[in-house]
């Protein structure tokens, strides 16, 4: 090679080593140019919801309330969101994340805010139905054809079924989950003060992953792990809707309905948004936005909202975290008490 | 024709010796599995639904903004740290000074720290809880779930970079053409903008992209930070994340497969921009 040669080539690779970091800055500035008038910066709404909400919420129900906004006052609303489990949520919100509305798995997450002072105690309660915007029960998901034979929490116990379970540290679904399995033990054998801890031994020496999230959770079923998922019904009926569900949701004979509550950090509105955040806040439990839930596999908490039960499979015995005394209780008795404090130390992890 | 082994050491070495063949099947055979293969799933996933599902998932609006601020905050951290970075190790290298050691070693620990922590940290220091945080809360000033969050993470967990790259020639540089520069006048300023920066030009250089590349991919840090919000400070790699967990294997994978394919090209332009300096050393 000549020396000439070789230094054209290098040349020739400087020159298009720096047209390729020229042109990667000019796309990553491109909508920032000049030349790009965009329209006067919209109002923001920033939210935070749980996992499972992601589509229900940033392609149904924000897009229709921007639709009503824009009706009723021409301006445009942009939207800005987050979605992880509910105790991830909850724990960005306590290190101070700049979020409007929250809409959380369980009320529990909204109490950690409360005592925290992020929140007024109990404000949600002050909202319609109590905060709780919708619902959905805890139910199993199993491959096709059912090959295990599962038709209840019982069958999960039984040695060799593997069982895919949210994280109960940063998932608001597992939490709902283990009190559904506490109280499936419980009212199955309503003589024996054990039988809720029973069942949660039986089926914790069952699980093999531990998912930070319902959705997470079922990425991995879907990835191949597993026997069952323990998750939201929501996220069975939602696929089906779409034709994409690849396994069977099999309804527990007790099983608990989750209620997701909603939290207005009022201390992050400005003043200036406070009417159009409370607009949106209202507007989740209007009937447009039920139907968007219903839609997308939640069941509503307004009877009025017509839900089909061909979709919405009736329960057997369904129960409230009421029944177990609300979140107050039931997280320190039956999350704490027996789950973590007897359940866990029996299995050794 | 020489291998790419080859093309690295910028040496052409051909295999001659027969016995060579077994262990060099070997290697490959390891390293199907190890490294080519992994990467290989991503870019079969991501084309899967063919050219249009690929293009469909990167014409998202989400995906376009990660994309585009991942390469913004590089951009923006190889330019400081490249400043920062050949700063300190002028000084560390040029200055004889108490405790110079200690500073070394300190402008090299985000090597070893895991970049969790460092998110961590950066939040109780600057988060609105945090020991600086809640002093400047009441001000308005949060720099913690902000564009300026993520760039304090990224100028922390890249720091080393610059410094790994450049000191060791400032280290080595003849100190004639310094002292040379000196005599004829030269101050301290001007020795160093007219005689050592030209020097330095390749391994800032170098430098600088390592430090981009690393930012393109951070998570850790930028996991914490950043409060995750998409459309304002969600980079690519977490964009990534959300979407795979999420079970959105198209939208991740289009992604992952431009962030695999930028890191290549990088990765070609460090070696061509090592071979150089080997060829002129």
């Amino acid at each position: 090679m000549s020396g000439r040669f070789s230094k054209a080539v290098a040349s020739l690779r400087t020159s298009s080593a720096f047209a390729l970091l020229i042109a990667l800055l000019v796309y990553a500035l491109w909508p920032w140019l000049p030349g790009h008038a965009r329209a006067a910066a919209p109002r923001t709404i920033v939210f935070y919801g749980f996992s499972i909400l992601e589509h229900a919420v940033s392609e149904d129900v924000f897009p229709a309330f921007r639709r009503t906004w824009r009706a009723r006052t021409g301006e445009d609303v942009e939207y800005i969101a987050s979605f992880a489990g509910s105790g991830t949520v909850t724990n960005q919100i306590l290190m101070g994340v700049p979020v409007d509305v929250a809409l959380l798995a369980l009320e529990a997450d909204a109490r950690r805010l409360a005592d925290a002072g992020v929140v007024a105690k109990d404000s949600w309660r002050a909202l319609p139905y109590q905060g709780v915007v919708n619902r959905t029960p805890i139910v199993i998901l199993v491959r096709p054809g059912n090959p295990k034979g599962i038709h209840d929490f019982a069958d999960l116990t039984r040695p060799g079924v593997r069982v895919v379970h949210p994280d109960p540290l940063t998932s608001g679904a597992a939490n709902w989950a283990i009190v559904a399995e506490y109280g499936a033990g419980r009212r199955a054998q309503p003589d024996d003060p054990e039988a809720g801890y029973a069942m949660l031994l039986g089926i914790w020496k069952n699980v093999v992953a531990q998912a930070a999230s319902a959705r997470a959770a079922r990425t991995q079923f879907d990835l191949g792990f597993g026997d069952a998922l323990i998750t939201y019904e929501q996220e069975g009926l939602w696929d089906r809707a779409r034709g994409m569900l690849h396994a069977e949701i099999v309804y527990p004979r007790h099983t608990i309905l989750t209620e997701h509550t909603l939290v207005e950090v009022t201390r992050n509105v400005a003043p200036a948004e406070r009417e159009m955040v409370d607009s949106l806040v209202a507007f989740l439990w209007e009937e447009p936005a039920q139907r968007l839930f219903v839609a997308n596999g939640f069941r509503s908490v307004n009877d009025a909202v017509p839900q089909p039960d061909s979709v919405f499979a009736k329960i057997e015995d369904p129960f409230l975290i009421g029944d177990y005394g609300g979140w107050a209780v039931a997280k320190k008795e039956i999350v704490e008490g027996v789950w973590r404090d007897r359940v866990l130390k029996e299995l050794g992890r | 024709m020489r291998d790419a082994r080859d093309e690295v050491s910028g040496r052409a070495v051909r295999i001659r010796n027969p016995g060579a063949f077994a262990p060099i099947t070997l290697l490959v055979l390891v390293l199907l599995p190890l490294l080519l293969m992994p990467l290989a799933a991503v870019f079969v996933f991501a084309f899967q639904g063919g050219p249009d599902a690929f293009r469909e998932a990167l014409s998202t609006r989400e995906s376009q903004f990660a994309l585009r601020f991942s390469l913004l905050i590089a951009f923006a951290t190889a330019g400081v740290n490249a400043v920062l970075g050949t700063f300190a190790a002028y000084v560390l290298s040029k200055f004889r000074f108490p405790g110079r050691g200690a500073l070394t070693t300190v402008v090299n620990l985000p090597i070893a720290i895991p970049t969790v922590v460092v998110g961590t940290s950066l939040l109780l220091l600057w988060g609105p809880i945090g020991l600086l945080g809640k002093f400047l809360e009441p001000y308005g000033l949060q720099p913690m779930f902000a564009p300026g969050g993520v760039l304090l993470a990224h100028l922390f967990v890249t720091f080393p970079y610059m410094l790994g790259s450049v000191k060791p020639l400032l280290d080595e540089l003849e100190v004639t053409y310094e002292e040379a520069a000196a005599t004829i006048g030269a101050s301290r300023w001007q020795t160093f903008w007219h005689v050592t920066l030209p020097a330095l030009r390749g391994s800032i250089f170098t430098g600088a992209l390592l430090t981009f590349a690393h930012s393109l991919g951070e998570f850790g840090a930028t996991v914490l930070v950043s409060g995750n919000l998409r459309l304002r400070t969600q980079t690519a790699p977490l964009y990534i994340f959300a979407q795979f967990e999420a079970g959105n294997l198209a939208g991740a994978n289009a992604v992952a497969a431009v962030l695999a394919a930028l890191s290549f090209v990088i990765f070609f332009l460090l070696l061509s921009a090592a071979r150089r300096s080997e060829r002129q050393g």
